[in-house]
């Protein structure tokens, strides 16, 4: 598979997909929705990683949907947007951590994208903005996706007024969890992944899809997905070694 | 050079139900159930309506005991009443008439004849009296599926012949209806209906008449076949289901399909249309985990166990034709079809449009 838009780097455990359309501020084309949804299928299937992370090329996160995808004499097309949505939820069910490494700016569908992911490191220089409100158009399912992050009010102040957030602030409203110097977004991200630990890929599908739902779901209809979900994770063979180890050393928790 | 196989297609779906529905608060009310645990059943059953033939209260306002030979008496009768109107209007949604017929199947598991269901509808029908039958009766709620193989081997067998499937389950005279606290899950659960489906072999035959039946996988889970059956207690039957069950079939449920898809090279993903059977909430829930579907997925699923409740065998041919009805299956579109039942048994088909 030969990426035009995207290049993946594989290293252990961890997978990289760097947007890499400097040139454009790593701006979202129909090419690379198409080449995104294709590598996260390969990286389901091989399932060789564990963890995914994602950043830009030339100290651009992602600059938002590209407008030159957009044919100036043409009527415009819905289509676009499903599915470049239909790939941010792939990436939201792949059984893998996911992480997004924010360097320069990070706006409207680029915001979207770290969204998607279970964690958001950024540079102090980076920046975060939904600027679509001000542009007369949408920011995507943003408006799904946000409100969850910083909560209803924080999410429509900073979209329709499209304004630009500062890593710092991103940090204090819970859109980024570690900020880090200009050189040291690698360490950061090193850091990240160490955070998670040993990672079973059930369990993190299966919580980041509780959590999504959680916002949807009233309280008796979760609670079966939950027992559902929870049901799997106990079949696995990481859960009877844990139970197995537990009995051998006689102690009720894990060893930590 | 040897020609591919014509894939059987499934040409029509046609679905019938006595005209009565009662919601979960009016069989509350009517069987005066004062139990709540029994009463919660019902209430978190996701289940707003089902069509049921239930006997009218008596003077004093309580409901009339059914014995086991009224019981079989109301099933014969509203078999034949909605299983005619279902194969009526499935051959009608394709324009045939019943001595077009080749081949005929029924299932059911909610009433035991002899002879069997199909040698009334023949005769009601207008069926030719050459026609060939079989009955598939106890198999459950997966039998659904297994009905559909069976015509689908004799539609791919015999090129051109039409095969009708009847999936008829008259769930209210299967058992005593009675609101004790062991038979609560099941009275909150089961519906009747009847369904027919349509299914031919003919190379004339495009993906705008209907999706082929491309395989089928099956998986037994032998461990679990005492949690669920019947019971025989007192001459007349009783459904038990284990507590369990929902999540043994959850756990199960990737290696059909798995295998299916694996057989046709084919991933999850590659999937636009999944049909599975109503069985109630939990057993949908530990499907949906299981196999990564989105409450999109199974819409069909769940507003079939709202509006009808588990219909046994027919559930799948009803939310088949709610898929069909929507017509947003495209050429070249894959369809899984999930049945699950007694044995623990659970049936998969693959669809292709």
């Amino acid at each position: 598979m030969s990426e035009t838009t995207l290049r993946l780097d594989r290293v252990g455990p961890v997978a990289t997909v760097t947007l890499d359309r400097p040139d454009r501020g790593n701006a979202i084309s129909m090419t690379m929705v198409r080449e995104l949804e294709q590598l996260c299928a390969r990286l389901e299937d091989e399932a060789a990683e564990t963890v995914l992370v994602i950043r830009g090329a030339g100290g651009t996160f992602c600059s938002g949907i590209d407008l030159l995808d957009f044919p100036p004499e043409a009527k415009p097309d819905i289509r676009g947007f499903s599915r470049w949505e239909k790939a941010c939820r792939t990436i939201e069910r792949l059984p893998m951590v996911t992480i997004a490494a924010i360097d320069g700016e990070c706006a409207g569908g680029g915001l979207q994208l770290a969204l998607t992911c279970d964690a958001r490191v950024a540079t102090e220089g980076a920046s975060f903005q939904l600027h679509e409100v001000r542009d007369g158009f949408l920011p995507g399912m943003g408006t799904f996706r946000l409100a969850k992050f910083i909560g209803l009010g924080r999410a429509r102040f900073m979209a329709m007024t499209g304004r630009r957030v500062t890593a710092g602030e991103a940090f204090e409203l819970g859109i980024v969890d570690r900020v880090c110097p200009a050189a040291g977004l690698d360490a950061a991200v090193g850091a990240t992944i160490a955070a998670f630990g040993e990672i079973h890929r059930d369990a993190v599908e299966l919580t980041r899809r509780l959590f999504d739902e959680s916002f949807e779901i009233p309280y008796e209809d979760f609670l079966g997905c939950f027992l559902a979900a929870q049901h799997r994770a106990i079949q696995s063979e990481a859960f009877k070694a844990l139970v197995r180890e537990a009995h051998e050393r006689g102690v009720p928790r894990p060893r930590r | 050079m040897t020609r591919a196989p014509v894939p059987p297609r499934i040409l029509a779906v046609g679905t019938s139900h006595p005209p009565r529905a009662y919601t979960q608060d009016d069989l509350v009310r009517l069987f005066r159930c004062e139990d709540p645990k029994v009463r919660q059943f019902f209430e978190s059953s996701h289940i707003q309506r089902r069509h049921l033939v239930l006997p009218e209260p008596d003077a004093d306002g309580v409901m009339p005991d059914e014995d086991g030979g009224a019981l079989l008496a109301k099933h014969l009768r509203v078999s034949l009443e909605i299983g005619r109107e279902a194969v009526e209007r499935c051959l009608e949604a394709n324009r045939r008439t019943a001595v077009e017929v080749d081949f005929f199947a029924t299932t059911t598991s909610t009433g035991f004849l002899c002879p069997g269901l199909t040698a009334y509808l023949i005769e009601a029908l207008g069926m030719r009296s050459s026609v060939h039958r079989a009955d598939i009766v106890g198999m459950g709620c997966n039998a659904g599926m297994n009905g559909l193989l069976t015509v689908a081997s004799f539609a791919a067998a015999n090129p051109g012949r039409a095969a009708l499937l009847l999936a008829c389950e008259v769930c209210s005279a299967a058992y005593v209806f009675e609101l004790t606290a062991r038979a609560g899950v099941v009275n909150s659960l089961f519906g009747d209906g009847a369904a027919a489906v349509l299914v031919v072999a003919d190379e004339r035959l495009t993906a705008a008449d209907g999706p082929a039946v491309l395989g089928f996988e099956s998986h037994i889970v032998h461990a679990a076949r005492d949690e669920m059956r019947f019971d025989f207690e007192n001459g007349r039957f009783s459904f038990y289901l284990g507590w369990e069950i929902p999540y043994l079939i959850g756990e199960h449920i990737r290696t059909p399909v798995l295998r299916l898809l694996d057989r046709f090279g084919l991933k999850r993903r590659d999937i636009s249309h999944w049909v599975v059977h109503s069985g109630g909430k939990k057993v949908v829930d530990a499907i949906k985990y299981n196999l990564g579907l989105t409450e999109h997925d199974v819409r069909h699923t769940r507003s079939v166990l709202r509006d009808f409740g588990n219909i046994s065998s027919a559930s799948i041919l009803f939310s088949l034709e709610k898929l069909t009805r929507e017509r947003i299956a495209g050429e070249g579109d894959y369809g899984v079809v999930i049945a699950m039942g007694p044995g623990v048994s659970i049936e998969t088909g693959l669809l292709r449009w």
